[in-house]
Parts: C-alpha cells; structure tokens; sequence
C-alpha cells in the first residue's frame, strides 16, 4: 500500500468521484489534506482551475463520513459575494449527490427566506454556506455558542479579498468569536496567488500555520486590441473600438467584456445592443441590478446561454463558469492582482491559458495594459497592505455581542485582540468604543438615564444589553459596506434593481436613462420608488455611481514607468502611440523611471504646472490640493487642479516660480489637516463610521427617513461633534480612515520625502503631448461643497438677475 | 450681519444667514422650530446624536439677541423637540434665558412639538396677531398675513447639471414660513405635497440660505 502513503486521497471518500470523471489530485490537496488532518491551519494558493473549492472541502468531507451521522454544524464556509455562494452550493452538490453521501449543506446570505433561515437554525446543515454578513449575524442570536459549539472547520475563501478593508476586521472578529465557541476549530483559507502570502497566513492562521502554494505554469495569454481606429487622448468609454470589440465577441463562444464601473457596464451593453446585427445574446451584470435578475443571467452563463455577458466586478470572483473562452477588459487593467483575477475567469483548464484582450479606452491605459502583460509574464504580483483595524467595526462588534447576552469586557476585549488587525488596540480605545455603544461615548454625559448597555451593578466587568428590542437595531446595522442612498427602480410591478438618489434628483419627467440594458424614461417618484416606463428615446443617461473608484497600484504604476522610459517604442507600440511618444520626446522629455517630470506652460491667459507622479488617483487628488495651498502661499492665485492615476495639472493666473522649493514633504505636513478639514472626504467616512457603529440608523427600503435626510442628519451631527468634541472616537478613526484609505497618505509621503531630487522641470511655451490627456480632463472646478453650494446660489441668482435686466443690489 | 430684504404683506422684512428674521419697524426678531433638546430626546430612542445642540441653539439665539436687542422675540412654534428635551437646559441657560426675558418681550408660540410643555417665565400663545399679521406655528383660515414655521423649508435647485437643497425662507404673498433655527433638524422640499398644500400654486419667493448670506430667486 505504498502509493496510499504517498498519497493518502486514494482512500478519501471522494476519489470514486475523481476517478470517475478521470481526474487526479493536485499535489496542494494531497499537502491540504496532510496537514489539516494533523492539525494545521492553512492558506492554499492556487490559480483558478486547480480545484481550490474541493480542497477546502476534502477534510471537512473526510471527517463528516468519518465520524458517521455528525449532528449539527460541522463546517462553516464563508464567501466575499452572495452570488459565489449560490455557486459553491452547486458544485458542492454533484459530488455529494452522484456518491449519495449523506451530508448535508445548504446556503445562507442575505437572499436567504426567513422561513428557511429559521429552519436553518432549528436543524443545522452539516456544512453552511455564508457571507461574513451572514455569520456576524448568525453570531449575534443568544444560542449562537450552542449552534457553533461542535464547528470544526471554517473556511474563508477568496481570502485575498477580505485582507485589507473594513469587512476583513468584521470577518476576523467573528472568526475569534467561533474560536471561542469552538476551541478545536480549524481555518482553511483559498487563495489566489499573492505575493504577500505571509500576511495572509498571519491574518488566517493560528495553529501550526501552514502556506500551500499551487503555482500555475502555463501563463494566460493576453494582448491589447489591435485596433485600426484612432485611439483617444482621453476618455473612458472605448466608442472607438466598439465594431472590433463585437468581432472579437463573434470569434468565440462565450465572452465576459470587464469594464472597471457600473456606468461603462450600461453604456458598454448599449453601444453593442445598436450593433448587434447577428442578434447575438449578449447580458449585462452589476452589483445594482435586482437579484433575479443577476441570477438569471449568471444561470444564462453557467449553461452557455449567452454569447457574451458584460460586467463588473460583480463577476470577477470565483464563479465557475467553464464555458467562457475570451475575457476582454476595457479599461485599465489598474493592478495585476485584479487583472489576473479577471483574465482567469476564461478557461478553467488548467493546462491551456486563459485568454484575454485588452482594449485601452484612451492613450496612457494603452502604455498602462502593455505595462500590465509585462508585469504578468514576470509572475510579479501586486501586495496587499494589511492595515490595522477598524473603531467602528469593534463598536459594532461590541453591540452584537451584547446582543448575544451579557458580557465581560475582559474577555471581549482578550478575544478581539486575537484577531489579527487588532493585535494593537488599546484597552483604552476599547472602552471608549464600549462608551460609544452605550451612550454615544461623549464626554458631556447627558444620557445616563437612557444607555443602551449598562454595567451590572454586583460586577462592573459585565455588561448587559437593556431591552431587547435594541437586537432588532442591531439586525437591521449589520455589515461594513456603506451605500450611497438607493432608490429602487420600478417597471410596471417588476424591480429592476436599484439607482443612486442623487442621480434620480437630477432627472425630470420624461426624461430617459438607461438601466439593466432597457432605455427607460423617469415618470415618478413615489415612497422612494421610482417608476419608469419602456422609451424609445435615442437620448438617454447614463446613472454614474460615486465612490469605488480603484487607484493604479504602486507596483502597476512602477512598471508604467519604466515601460515608459524604455527607447525601443517602435517594438512596444502601435504607430500612433509611437509618434505621440515621439513627439513628447522632442519637444519636452519622456521622464526616466525613477524621474518626476514638471512641465510648465502658458495657455490661455493661464499658467499650467503638470506634474507626472503616476502616483493613482488618490494620492494626486490629495497632492493637487496641497499643491494649490502651497500656490496660494506663494501668491501664485491658483484657480484649480485636476488629477488623474498618472499626473495632476493645476492652472494658475500667475507663473509658479518656485515649484522645486514647494513640491516636498513640507507640503504635506503643513496643509494635510487643511485638506481633511475642508474636503468632504473625513465628513462622508464619518457618516460611513457612524452607520457602522450604529450611532445612527441606516436606512432601510420602506423607512420614511430617506437617505437624503440620513447624509444631511450625519453632516449635521459631524459639524456639531467638531465643533464640540473634536476628539471624539469616531472622529479620530474617520481621520485615520481618510489617511489610511482615502488619500493614500504613506504613499505620497514616500513620494515626497525623495521627489525635491529628482524633479525635471521643462518650460514650455506650449503644452506637450503627453499633457493633453489630463488638460483634456479639466472640466469641473474643485471648490469643497459648501463653497460650491454658494457658488450655484450666487450664480443662478446673477443669472436670474441678469434675465430680469436688474444690477445686482450688492 | 448681512440680511436679504424680503418685502411681505408691504412690511420690509430682513432675513438673515442664521435662519432669523427681522421686523425692523415694530424691533421685533423672529425665530421658528429651534427643536432644543432633539438630541437627548433622540437618546431615548437609543440614538445618541451629540448632546452639544441645545448649547449652540442658545448661543447663537443670545448672539442675536445682544446684535439686534429687539424688543420683541416670536418663537413661531416648536421652540422644544418634546417633554424629554427641557432636561437637556441647564440652570445656567435658564439663568440667561431670565436676563434675556428682562430686555426682551419673549412671545412663545406653542407647536405640534411643545404644546404640552410648560416652563416657568416663559408667556406662551397658540397665536399672536400685530396689526395684519398672524403668527401661528401652523397657517390657519384666515385674511391676515401669516408668518409660521413648521414645514423646515428647503429647496432643491438644479443648477448647471448640479442638484442642491437649501434651507430656505419661503412665502407666496399671503403666508411666510420660516427655516428651522436648530442645529440637528432636517427638512422638507417646498415642493413637496405637505408644504404645496398650503402654499397652493401661487408663484412662491424662495430665499434659500447660504454660508454667510441669503440669496433670492
């Protein structure tokens, strides 16, 4: 029986199915299996097509035959989306069934019938698969210890997602919690390749960690769109290339086009609609559409229904979908991590590449997808930064647990610092997020009579929750993902799914948009309905959703650099890039790859300054502003700025002199609080925390408070809190926030503490080729919000004033 | 302080940035739906706003009152969110509230927030009349001019593809309804059902209110 030592699978319950279906163990399930039976928690690495699901199932599977008629919870599996659960289920399902295994399993999110969610709790499943929502919910009920207490093992996958982001620290508290629950519980993290996996394997494990690592050696193949249109200088929305995008789609069977936003989705979906002569099926996919809907097309997928699907990252995780051929991008790839894991949903063979298109929508994205399929040929991965974490989360935390029963704060407090992004919070934060949750923790203690956690009196340690409606509040809080304000959209009594409030405000009846691929056009709005009609109008709008908007990564932005210094332009690019790169060259610089060019040039009566950091968005957003603070010390009269992942351009009345003695980290140190201060940006993280941490209600379909009311009512409770406490947790951990995640402040200061070196700076008497993109993108002034708000006033009223043919009375 | 001249019911009026107004003839400010204590209120509901509002109602309210010192202050209804938020004055602002009353005539008219409420030194009324003008927290029948609050006014002015809503002063010739004076009150679009209703479908004069002046459309 040697080759069942080497191999101790050929004895798993599941090797008739393999062998049935001819396939083989990989090595990393052979290894999985090894050291999760002898006690390890684990992280496995491995490309999609390695049968990363299986592996987190074959010890769970093993034990449940093993140990015969297991009653209760075994396994608990934890998923970043809902829809990759539903899909889990269904491939869990064929082997289960074809081998009449007696294990039981079911799925439950937030989709999930109540009916069957109680069930669900009176006869658990053997294996249940949740989201992390899901599980801090599961968590918060008062038997959750007896329902948890017999778990052996949880795993998370897609572990790579939930690293570096407030739903990772929700996730980790509530595993410590199973911990708790369950002593011998074992973790089972999947993963795709990292290049951290260190970090990984410090957030998931804690008993004789482990990293199995599976890489993939047949590379995926990708190439940019060969396109004999001209490509734009700037712009996002790929027009240009639409016609070869569609051949691109009759050459294969089945093709998932990615686009980076929810906006590109629709108008992608529509400008293929116009073209479509050959009436192929073509679907579209984002996370605002109704939950049928999404369902029904990722059904179409998974029976090769379709002929193309386009999409967000709605789609972009785990699901199996053998039947995809062709992966198109459009748009910047912005990091190698994320355009690996997209390019891997074609193909599910391991042995023959992915296949991939990239089609750039404007010039420097073109310089930025031949950076990226360098960077994936050389296997050089994105990092991940693990950040420490999150306040609100832990006042959260604290107000499910009382909602489990009463507690001790000791052992809270022991239990949370467990968890890997807490390893550092203090005892004295700690109480005061216990404070928050009792009474708003404000240092003005009016509320003494009205808290919603109270000490016991006999032992001040505990903690006890004082009604129970309160467990409602908390049900209806739950999770870290923060809208903007929703609206649902109706068509006769069907919903379409939901749209942003600020764009309906915008709209007047009879106006058309278009929605889940339909022309629509906004009759009314009703108790936060919004019901729409069938339009055949050809003019229409596109919904844009704010926020989520992805920076280049550093590694990315790095390899655009150094592309970018290479000579041999020629053999890197199409004519038309070449002669722009060209041109640059003769008349300003092309910059070296550690160099930060400058340029400065009138236009305009104006004076520009462009400086190309390629730094992303964030932190040129946060350089811009600075910058124009230094400009004004400098009596510059600086009127604006506008940047983007590559470079920021700011225009001024007067010549910028002195760009070298300002451009340093002096900058930073000086103007960082201004910025946070004057922008929304620490203001709309605080109604983000304050959500959280169930300071203030979150609005729900149905609740009268709109959500217009909820963002008003939290900037008035911000100003107020400023004003007052400005010390407040919550307000310090919206400032943390902001530098941590908003302004992307550790990578501008490593830019600023060595940039003074290494500027070029080119005058010109005019603007530069390579300038024209984001001098293209000037087209809004950045005022914060209440100066725009009085800007609006003073200008509608000048106009009213003017119409009327009065002089202003000031 | 910079004021908008706001003509109604052939008085002049001044509105200003902070959500007051005016009657210069008769020195007579006027203020509505200061909703003090809304936060420790809210507290009872288990939503802990900061408990910081009733503090600067006051203070800007004193602030007024030493600028302008009228003789004459109108509260046009809601000056308390409900019974819970008198807990949330001090004895020091009931102090200061005494020694404002001594220069200043305080006309307290009661609303749907604090009809019940009864303080001590303080004169309340369901109305006040002054020549042809009614003050009433909610507009009644009637052929005097009103001036009333109540609805929180704010407009929603779309601008150059950007939307806004704005605090705003309002009235269409007959009855003026004033913005809310507090610090963590909301408020409700002058086209909505509820405020079009008593408004009607005369042409309206909107003063919305910005950082540090009032506009007019």
């Amino acid at each position: 029986m040697n080759i069942n030592k080497s191999n101790p699978l050929l004895l798993h319950p599941l090797n008739k199915w393999m062998k049935k279906k001819k396939w083989s163990w990989f090595p990393h399930q052979i290894e999985t299996f090894h050291h999760v039976q002898t006690g390890s928690d684990v992280v496995v690495f491995a490309p999609t097509g390695a049968g990363k699901t299986l592996t987190g199932f074959i010890n769970p599977i093993d034990d449940l035959i093993k140990s015969k008629k297991f009653k209760g919870l075994h396994t608990l599996y934890i998923s970043p989306l809902k829809s990759l659960a539903n899909d889990i289920v269904r491939n869990l399902e064929k082997p289960i069934k074809e081998l009449d295994l007696n294990i039981s399993f079911q799925v439950r999110t937030g989709d999930t019938t109540p009916y069957k969610k109680q069930k669900q709790k009176q006869k658990p499943p053997n294996i249940l698969i949740t989201t992390p929502e899901s599980l801090a919910l599961l968590n918060s009920y008062e038997n959750a210890k007896e329902f948890f207490h017999n778990l052996k093992y949880i795993i998370i996958d897609e572990i790579h997602t939930f690293l570096d982001n407030k739903r990772a620290d929700l996730l980790s508290l509530n595993i410590e919690r199973l911990q708790t629950f369950s002593p011998n519980l074992q973790r089972i993290g999947l993963s795709a390749t990292l290049k951290n996996k260190q970090d990984a394997k410090k957030w998931l494990c804690r008993k004789k960690p482990k990293i199995i690592s599976y890489e993939n050696s047949v590379l995926p193949k990708i190439k940019i769109l060969e396109s004999k249109e001209r490509i734009p200088w700037s712009g996002h929305m790929a027009t240009y290339s639409i016609n070869e995008i569609y051949k691109e789609i009759m050459k294969s069977k089945l093709t998932i086009i990615f686009v980076n936003t929810r906006a590109q989705a629709e108008y992608m979906f529509k400008n293929l609609w116009l073209i479509n002569k050959k009436k192929i099926k073509i679907a579209v996919h984002h996370g605002s559409l109704e939950k049928n809907l999404r369902l029904k097309v990722e059904n179409n997928l998974s029976k090769g229904l379709v002929d193309c699907v386009v999409a967000t990252s709605s789609l972009e995780l785990g699901l199996d979908y053998g039947d995809v051929e062709k992966i198109i991008q459009v748009g910047a790839p912005k990091g190698i991590n994320r355009l690996l894991q997209r390019v891997g949903r074609s193909n599910h063979n391991l042995n023959t590449p992915s296949k991939a298109i990239l089609v750039p929508t404007n010039r420097f994205e073109f310089i930025e997808a031949k950076a990226a399929i360098e960077e994936i040929k050389k296997n050089n991965l994105d990092k991940i930064d693990l950040k420490e974490g999150s306040f609100a989360v832990v006042a959260q935390h604290i107000f499910a647990t009382a909602c489990a029963g009463q507690f001790d704060i000791n052992d809270l407090y022991k239990e949370i610092i467990k968890a890997y992004p807490y390893k550092k919070l203090k005892l004295n934060d700690f109480k005061q997020l216990i404070n928050l949750i009792q009474d708003g923790g404000y240092v003005l203690k009016n509320y003494d009579q009205f808290k919603r956690i109270f000490q016991l009196r006999e032992n001040k340690n505990i903690y006890k929750l004082v009604n129970k409606r309160e467990t409602r509040k908390y049900r209806m809080n739950v999770g870290t993902i923060i809208e903007n304000p929703m609206l649902k959209i109706k068509l006769g009594t069907k919903t379409l799914g939901n749209i942003e409030e600020v764009f309906i405000q915008n709209l007047s009846q009879g106006d058309s948009f278009i929605f889940a691929g339909q022309v629509l056009e906004f009759q009314s709005m009703k108790n936060n309905l919004v019901q729409v009609k069938r339009s055949k109008s050809l003019i229409s709008k596109i919904p844009s959703y704010s926020g989520g908007r992805m920076p280049l990564s550093t590694n990315l932005a790095n390899s655009v650099r150094a592309l970018l210094a290479k000579s041999n332009m020629r053999d890197l690019y199409p004519e038309q890039i070449t002669e722009w790169l060209k041109r640059q060259k003769n008349i300003s610089k092309i910059p070296k790859k550690d160099e930060y060019l400058v340029e400065q040039f009138p236009r305009k009566k104006n004076f520009y300054t462009v400086i190309y950091t390629f730094a992303g968005w964030h932190a040129n957003q946060t350089l811009g502003f600075l910058l124009l603070r230094g400009f004004k010390e400098f009596n510059y009269k600086p009127l604006g700025f506008v940047a983007n992942d590559y470079a920021i351009v700011l225009w001024s009345l007067k010549e910028v002199k002195e760009i070298k003695t300002i451009l340093n980290l002096g900058l930073l140190d000086k103007h960082l609080d201004n910025y946070l201060e004057e922008t929304s940006i620490v203001k709309r993280l605080f109604r983000d925390n304050a959500i959280i941490s169930c300071l203030i209600e979150r609005r729900l379909p149905g609740m009268e408070k709109t959500g217009k009311q909820v963002l008003f009512s939290s900037d008035l409770i911000y100003t107020v809190l400023k004003k007052n406490e400005s010390d407040h947790i919550l307000l310090k951990s919206s400032y943390e926030d902001a530098k941590k995640n908003m302004i992307d402040y550790d990578r501008l200061r490593k830019i600023l503490k060595k940039i003074d070196k290494k500027i070029i700076l080119k005058k010109l008497t005019s603007i530069s080729p390579l300038a024209v993109p984001i001098i293209l993108e000037i087209n809004r002034e950045n005022l914060s919000k209440k100066e725009t708000d009085d800007y609006i006033l003073e200008d509608l009223e000048n106009e009213i004033l003017k119409e009327a043919n009065v002089l202003s009375i000031n | 302080m910079y004021y908008q001249l706001i003509n109604f019911g052939n008085e002049e009026f001044y509105a200003y940035p902070n959500k007051s107004l005016y009657w210069k003839r008769l020195n007579t400010l006027i203020v509505s739906d200061l909703h003090i204590g809304k936060s420790i209120s809210y507290a009872k509901n288990k939503q802990f706003l900061p408990p910081y509002d009733t503090k600067e109602i006051l203070k800007e309210l004193f602030v007024s009152l030493d600028k302008i010192q009228p003789s004459n202050l109108i509260i046009v209804g809601d000056l308390f969110h409900d019974i819970f938020s008198t807990l949330s004055l001090k004895d020091q602002d009931h102090k200061n509230l005494n020694q404002y009353m001594d220069k200043t005539d305080f006309i307290w008219i009661k609303g749907n927030h604090d009809k019940n409420i009864q303080i001590e030194g303080f004169n309340n009324y369901t109305n006040y009349e002054i020549d042809k003008f009614l003050f009433t927290h909610i507009p009644i029948e009637t052929t005097l001019f009103q001036i009333c609050g109540h609805y929180h006014p704010k407009v929603k002015i779309s601008h150059r593809g950007k939307t806004i809503f704005k605090t705003s002063f309002v009235h269409n010739g007959k009855i003026f309804i004033l913005p809310s004076f507090g610090i963590l009150t909301g408020g409700l679009d002058i086209n909505s059902k509820k405020i079009s209703d008593v408004l009607g479908k005369k042409t309206l004069s909107i003063y919305p209110v910005g950082q540090d002046k009032v506009y007019k459309l």
